[in-house]
């Protein structure tokens, strides 16, 4: 494989807009082959042809987006764990064993997966509040399928989709969202109310059924039938985020008039924790990364990039660490690997 | 006591077929029968008796006739088996879709546009060899010669009969 899976950081570029609060943007579209039966009544076979078409199809660079097919049963195991943890493969297309693969630009921001719950899952993932350009991205590749492959559709219900969950525009939009200062002042819940009155589903950091970790929130659109694809991006970019991004940066400005010692002393807790613990775990690290990008985003800390800490969010998982310092350490070494690679990135 | 096809209960419903010398059973239990809408309320003696007699609508377990998904099925997964399942469940998944998707019901937005010729002709070749291997099980020989001759012209060429 050509591409550096390590490559990039879906929560980095040059100042990301509000950045301080959202830290990716992503949109993903489900679609489906008509004449074929769905990926999970499908047959090897029938894997195997839905995958071959597509294929052709992402061999011709004429949109300027040029995408690197990977078979996923030729992908070892390390590299296909480094997408995962990226958010660039589901762990259900990972431990599949049909045939499956996943065609994925340079820059690691868009691919297509194929076979996963649906054929197609097309989809962009870019840094900060970039939901249109999320949208502009899926689009393009759509339109390059589409007029090769036709697409399970029905006029009622739009674009078919295994799932009735995913059906209509089988769009999803999500935002990564840094959320610590309205848990600090504990007003969480008009985010939620917010999310619920928009029917918005408010998540953790790896998706659904995942625990929140670093007061890091993903939140995306739950109906996908009955609006267009940019109605429903718009909702999330103009009627969701505008409020929730100043609520947290108001909470963050609060707690720093009104706690401002205890905003240091939390700050520069999880700063010595992690410049002199020998043993990691990713929880306790995921949470001091979150309260020193808080710390960095309220001016406490002004000698490290936010961009270190977005970094170290994704770096610090166990397949990340193990591209970094051999495929074959033991998996008791990740929490003395992980407190040595943060030490590093904090010292520079 | 037979034990249910889909789960661990007890049967309560219980259907044995005989078609062209291929024997097929399926057993429900009570909540699998009431999800594939078989009413297993007091038994109707016309049905025991007359036994040429096609099931009624409502004894039938309805299957998807592209992929042979049942509702029972759908319940197991939440996962439809292909796109014909959506007009062959329309009324059951009609309260799924509402409500998962906030009583809205009808698509808005785009379209796809139309695939390339050889696609749609990819396609039709799958959808006939799929009504030729029905029309032979069914021992419709004259709708499978008519089936095999539109392959036929496909792959020599010629145009694609549409109805």
């Amino acid at each position: 494989m050509k591409i550096d899976p390590v490559a990039n950081c879906p929560f980095n570029n040059e100042n990301p807009p509000c950045g301080d609060v959202v830290l990716s943007s992503r949109a993903r579209l489900a679609r489906n082959l008509e004449g074929f039966p769905f990926v999970h009544r499908s047959t090897a076979p029938d894997c195997k042809e839905v995958s071959s078409l597509v294929h052709q199809i992402c061999e011709v660079d004429d949109t300027n987006v040029t995408l690197e097919w990977v078979d996923l049963d030729e992908l070892d195991t390390l590299t296909t764990e480094v997408f995962v943890e990226r958010h660039l493969l589901s762990p259900a297309l990972a431990t599949a064993t049909h045939p499956r693969a996943i065609a994925i630009g340079p820059e690691l921001s868009r691919s297509v997966m194929v076979n996963e719950e649906d054929h197609i899952r097309i989809q962009s993932i870019r840094p900060g509040v970039q939901l249109e350009e999320v949208l502009q991205d899926v689009q393009t590749l759509d339109v390059r399928i589409e007029e090769v492959i036709a697409y399970a559709f029905d006029e009622q219900l739009g674009f078919l989709t295994a799932c009735p969950t995913n059906v209509g525009t089988g769009a999803r939009f999500s935002v990564m969202l840094h959320l610590p200062g309205l848990r600090i002042i504990k007003d969480l819940q008009r985010v939620k109310n917010a999310c619920e009155g928009m029917s918005l589903a408010i998540r953790g950091y790896q998706g659904e059924g995942s625990k929140v970790t670093a007061d890091l929130f993903q939140v995306s659109n739950q109906v996908t039938l009955g609006y267009t694809q940019e109605q429903l991006c718009s909702m999330l970019a103009n009627d969701f985020l505008p409020p929730v991004i100043e609520w947290e940066r108001k909470a963050r400005l609060t707690i720093l008039q009104n706690q401002k010692s205890k905003l240091e002393d939390q700050t520069f807790r999880s700063l010595g924790l992690l410049q002199n613990a020998r043993l990691l775990s990713l929880k306790e690290a995921m949470q001091s990364l979150g309260n020193i990008r808080l710390g960095i985003c309220t001016g406490i800390i002004e000698d490290i990039g936010i961009e270190t800490i977005n970094q170290l969010f994704i770096e610090i998982h166990p397949s990340h660490i193990k591209w970094k310092y051999g495929k074959d350490i033991e998996d008791e070494q990740i929490p003395t690997l992980r407190s040595e690679l943060i030490r590093e990135k904090l010292r520079k | 006591m037979t034990s249910c096809d889909y789960c661990d209960k007890p049967a309560m419903y219980h259907d044995v077929r005989i078609e062209n010398g291929a024997h097929t059973t399926l057993n429900l239990c009570q909540e699998h029968a009431l999800e594939a809408g078989i009413s297993l309320g007091p038994i109707d003696l016309s049905i025991v008796l007359n036994v040429d007699a096609p099931f009624s609508q409502s004894q039938q377990v309805i299957s998807c006739q592209d992929c042979g998904m049942t509702i029972a099925q759908y319940k197991e997964t939440s996962l439809l088996g292909c796109p014909t399942c959506y007009e062959t469940f329309s009324e059951q998944l009609k309260h799924v879709i509402a409500n998962v998707q906030d009583n809205r019901t009808q698509h808005v937005g785009r379209a796809p546009a139309a695939a390339s010729r050889d696609v749609n002709c990819h396609l039709t070749i799958r959808r006939l060899l799929r009504e030729l291997e029905h029309a032979v099980t069914q021992e419709q020989y004259e709708e499978a010669a008519f089936l095999r001759d539109e392959l036929r012209k496909i792959h020599e060429g010629g145009t694609i009969h549409e109805n």
